[in-house]
């Protein structure tokens, strides 16, 4: 598609549909329609919206995998790399554009990172001088040489996904598609993935499509934004217009918005920021500085005072409670270390810190997966535990078999009572299961259980969209107030500031800070809500509802 | 299942420094020698070199592993033949009847099974050796040229084995999370569905590293390192003296009717060979050198 400027050439879009429309094998409506939209070389650009609006299927379009590798139908046109998609199927296309999707564990398919990224060179017979320069280059470039020597089974979800991403840019691709590829990782190897991004883009050129739920991480490297709605392009334009859009308005978007332009928004104030420098540097020029005093006192009800205030209080016996408790590997070290923890019945806690620290191994504690070598842990009644992949939960032909209706409507999903659990959003697949380890069974006695003492999560936000996360988090909020103690393991920060009302922080094995969610995650560095950020944890705001509240009282005064 | 079987991990040896197919010839070498020989003197130093080997190269735990599989075995193949065989003359038990069968333990039939057990065990843990230091992408690598893409499905199936074993761990744990427990057959569908969708997703990423226009790869040529060298002396040392022993007449072993076993210099010579071979690519400086990167 060459088209002509002001008398000189315009390179060649590396990405091109004009009216496409693709549908999956017997599905009832498309997934996408009559998308019309054009990536010039050079440009990065996200792709977002709701669960179900297209997005994976557009990159899945764009490199060949639909309709070549899933079937189905499809119309209109899709070029890629002056490729038709509908002509050429991923092998072809692998030569124009390189792809990474949502699961690190299955995009790498050798056994060494070595011959992994070094396999797309070989597959198109390159001669081996070829291959080693081409892997040594892209290794130094994506810093991941010191892992080239590595096993793909030592690696963590994010050096995997790096890996996979060598292997996808050691071609040199004019374009790199990702399917949400942040999903399964954690915030800092998220981050530093984005990051890696925006230098591909900059410093190669690399044209960049990333899908992606969490807008707050790409949007300030973005030069475009699409909003797909029902597999239709509903906004294609720049970041700052894409959030104007979105704050008028623009259909069902208004939950897109990241909670820094969702914080200026409420507050009214304009335009909307794309980064916490932006949202500072604004503040600064419009001489807003808000002030703890200028807050409101915070919420002093049992379940918000902090643990010294609680442990001073008459309160009932822990609905879970570790005492001591060591977990120590065999041949290995330890992974928890004297760790000392209660919780009340109907308390929310959010278990944060890195990776390793411990918050997986002491929810396994908590359900009784896991025997402390010392130790003990006490529990009140039943825990109920959801770990990481709710897939695994899921083991029935439909969702209510799964389950049964009172389940069924608990998660939300009233109406897809024969849908196949597979064909469920990540979103949807967690609430489900979340309701399979509350009692569901489908059957009559186990829904007649009593609920249990604790719930403990781990992870439940990785891949899901705002809209998901806070109905998860009112879902929770509804367990908790009928007495089960919830205790979520998580990095994501919004979450947690949106549900829990205390934050246990761990690190090495033990507790290294318990308390009330404004403390914690106001005055953290890396554990602190962006909002937080901005206003600098004044008057305890975390949400940016919260943080609105405190603007508009700024703005009157 | 998988924690018997030896996993590979790059070490600074010079048997994973060494090129794939001189890696594989070192633990060819040693399975021949159990294949050509009997003698119970001439395999159990076999055995000892290839310890010796292993232990060298820092793969001695991942031969442990290996042996707590092959050990049984091989007490099962002695148990087994002696109360099957009814052959040999030196009776050691005399049993009674079961069935009709007359179970009686012979000398000769003890020592047959130990020699056949002996012979599994070499031949295994040469096999486990070849596990533990040869790069399974490499080997793999050897075989593109003749079946490009038979090469490849071998390769997925290595790397998809540890992954479908941690998805049956992960379901294992999910099952246990239930408060009432999963039907078996729901269970066992489910983990078969996940297998599968595992496998497509593993298809729709080799389809994306461009698997379907794939052609035969270019002939490599690599100049051979110390260590190559010094593996392929020891490797064809290794079946030379083997062979030749074998064409000597050297390493005769006859269970039946009685014992007859040879174990004059030759056998010694052999013997000694087969546990100083093996070590010979780690003895020296030369050895030390260059690995690091291994």
């Amino acid at each position: 598609m060459p088209r002509r400027g002001w008398g000189w050439r315009v390179p060649d879009a590396v990405l091109g549909a004009d009216r496409f429309t693709y549908a999956y094998p017997g599905a009832d409506a498309p997934a996408l329609a009559d998308v019309t939209l054009s990536v010039a070389p050079g440009e990065l650009c996200v792709v977002c919206g709701a669960s179900g609006s297209g997005k994976s299927t557009l990159v899945r379009a764009a490199c060949g995998l639909v309709p070549h590798f899933h079937g189905g139908e499809a119309a209109g046109d899709l070029e890629v790399g002056g490729l038709s998609v509908r002509d050429h199927g991923p092998s072809d296309l692998a030569s124009v554009c390189g792809t990474l999707l949502q699961d690190p564990e299955t995009q790498v398919v050798m056994s060494g990172v070595r011959a992994e990224v070094a396999l797309p060179l070989e597959h198109r017979g390159e001669p081996a001088a070829a291959v080693a320069r081409g892997v040594e280059e892209v290794a130094l470039a994506l810093g991941i040489g010191h892992l080239l020597d590595r096993r793909a089974e030592t690696l963590s979800g994010g050096e995997l996904q790096r890996v996979a991403l060598a292997a996808a840019l050691v071609t040199r691709p004019r374009l790199l598609l990702l399917d949400e590829p942040t999903s399964q990782l954690d915030p800092v190897a998220a981050d530093e993935l984005v990051s890696l991004l925006r230098r591909l883009n900059e410093d190669w050129g690399t044209a960049v499509v990333i899908a992606e739920h969490r807008l707050e991480r790409c949007l300030p490297a973005a030069d475009r934004v699409i909003a797909l709605a029902g597999g239709r392009v509903a906004c294609d334009a720049a970041p700052d217009e894409f959030l104007a859009w979105v704050a008028r308005g623009g259909g069902t978007a208004e939950a897109l918005l990241p909670p820094l332009a969702r914080l200026f928004s409420l507050a009214g104030l304009t335009p909307l920021p794309l980064s916490v420098k932006e949202a500072r540097s604004a503040l600064a020029s419009a001489r807003i500085e808000p002030q703890a005093e200028a807050a409101a006192p915070p919420d002093r009800s049992p379940a918000r005072r902090s643990p010294l205030a609680r442990r001073r209080a008459r309160r009932p016996p822990a609905a879970l409670a570790f005492h001591g408790v060591w977990y120590e590997l065999r041949d290995g070290p330890a992974i928890l270390r004297g760790v000392e923890l209660a919780v009340a019945p109907g308390e929310r806690v959010a278990l944060m810190g890195r990776n390793g620290a411990g918050k997986s191994t002491l929810l396994r504690h908590a359900r009784g997966l896991l025997e402390p070598t010392r130790g003990a842990v006490e529990r009140a009644g039943e825990v109920a535990l959801l770990l990481q992949s709710p897939g695994d939960y899921l083991i029935h032909d439909d969702c209510l078999e799964e389950v049964g209706p009172a389940g069924l409507a608990s998660a939300g999903l009233a109406g897809r009572e024969t849908s196949d659990s597979r064909d469920l959003s990540g979103g949807e697949r967690q609430r489900l299961a979340l309701e399979v380890v509350l009692g569901g069974g489908g059957s009559q006695a186990a829904a007649d259980r009593p609920p249990p003492a604790a719930a403990c999560l781990d992870e439940p936000t990785r891949g899901m969209d705002p809209a998901r996360k806070r109905a998860l988090a009112r879902r929770l909020e509804q367990l908790a107030a009928a007495g089960t103690a919830v205790v979520v393991a998580t990095h994501d920060t919004a979450f947690a500031a949106d549900l829990a009302d205390r934050v246990v922080l761990m690190g090495e094995g033990v507790v290294i800070a318990d308390g009330h969610a404004a403390e914690v995650l106001g005055g953290g560095w890396h554990f602190a809500t962006d909002v937080a950020r901005v206003l600098g944890g004044a008057g305890g705001a975390l949400t940016p509802e919260h943080g609105a509240r405190l603007l508009e009282r700024e703005l009157v005064a | 299942m998988t924690g018997f079987v030896p996993t590979y991990r790059r070490r600074p040896s010079p048997l994973h420094a060494a090129r794939a197919g001189v890696a594989s010839a070192f633990c060819a070498a040693l399975c021949l020698v159990a294949v050509v020989h009997a003698s119970p003197l001439v395999l159990g130093a076999a055995l000892g070199g290839t310890v010796a080997a292993a232990a060298a190269a820092g793969v001695a735990s991942e031969l442990g592993r290996a042996a707590r599989l092959v050990v049984p075995l091989a007490l099962l193949l002695v148990a087994v033949n002696a109360l099957t065989s009814r052959e040999g003359e030196t009776l050691l038990i005399r049993g009674g009847e079961v069935l009709g069968w007359r179970i009686d333990v012979t000398l000769e039939a003890v020592a047959y099974g130990a020699v056949a057990a002996l012979r599994v065990t070499v031949l295994m843990m040469a096999l486990a050796l070849f596990t533990a230091v040869v790069d399974p992408d490499d080997t793999l690598r050897l075989f593109r040229r003749v079946s490009y893409r038979s090469a490849l499905t071998a390769a997925l199936a290595t790397r998809l084995v540890p992954v479908l074993a941690r998805d049956a761990a992960r379901m294992g744990e999910a099952a246990r999370c239930r408060r009432t427990p999963p039907p078996r057959a729901g269970a066992a569908r489910a983990a078969l569905r996940s297998a599968l969708d595992r496998s497509v997703d593993v298809a729709a990423a080799l389809e994306l590293r461009g698997y379907a226009g794939s052609r035969k790869p270019a002939l490599e040529r690599r100049p051979w390192s110390r260590h190559d060298v010094r593996v392929a002396c020891a490797a064809a040392g290794i079946a030379v003296a083997a062979l030749a022993a074998l064409a000597a007449g050297a390493g005769a072993f006859e269970a039946y009717p009685e014992l007859t076993l040879s174990a004059g210099a030759g056998e010694v010579a052999l013997a000694a060979a087969l546990l100083t071979l093996p070590v010979v690519p780690f003895a020296g400086a030369a050895a030390r050198l260059g690995v690091a990167r291994a």
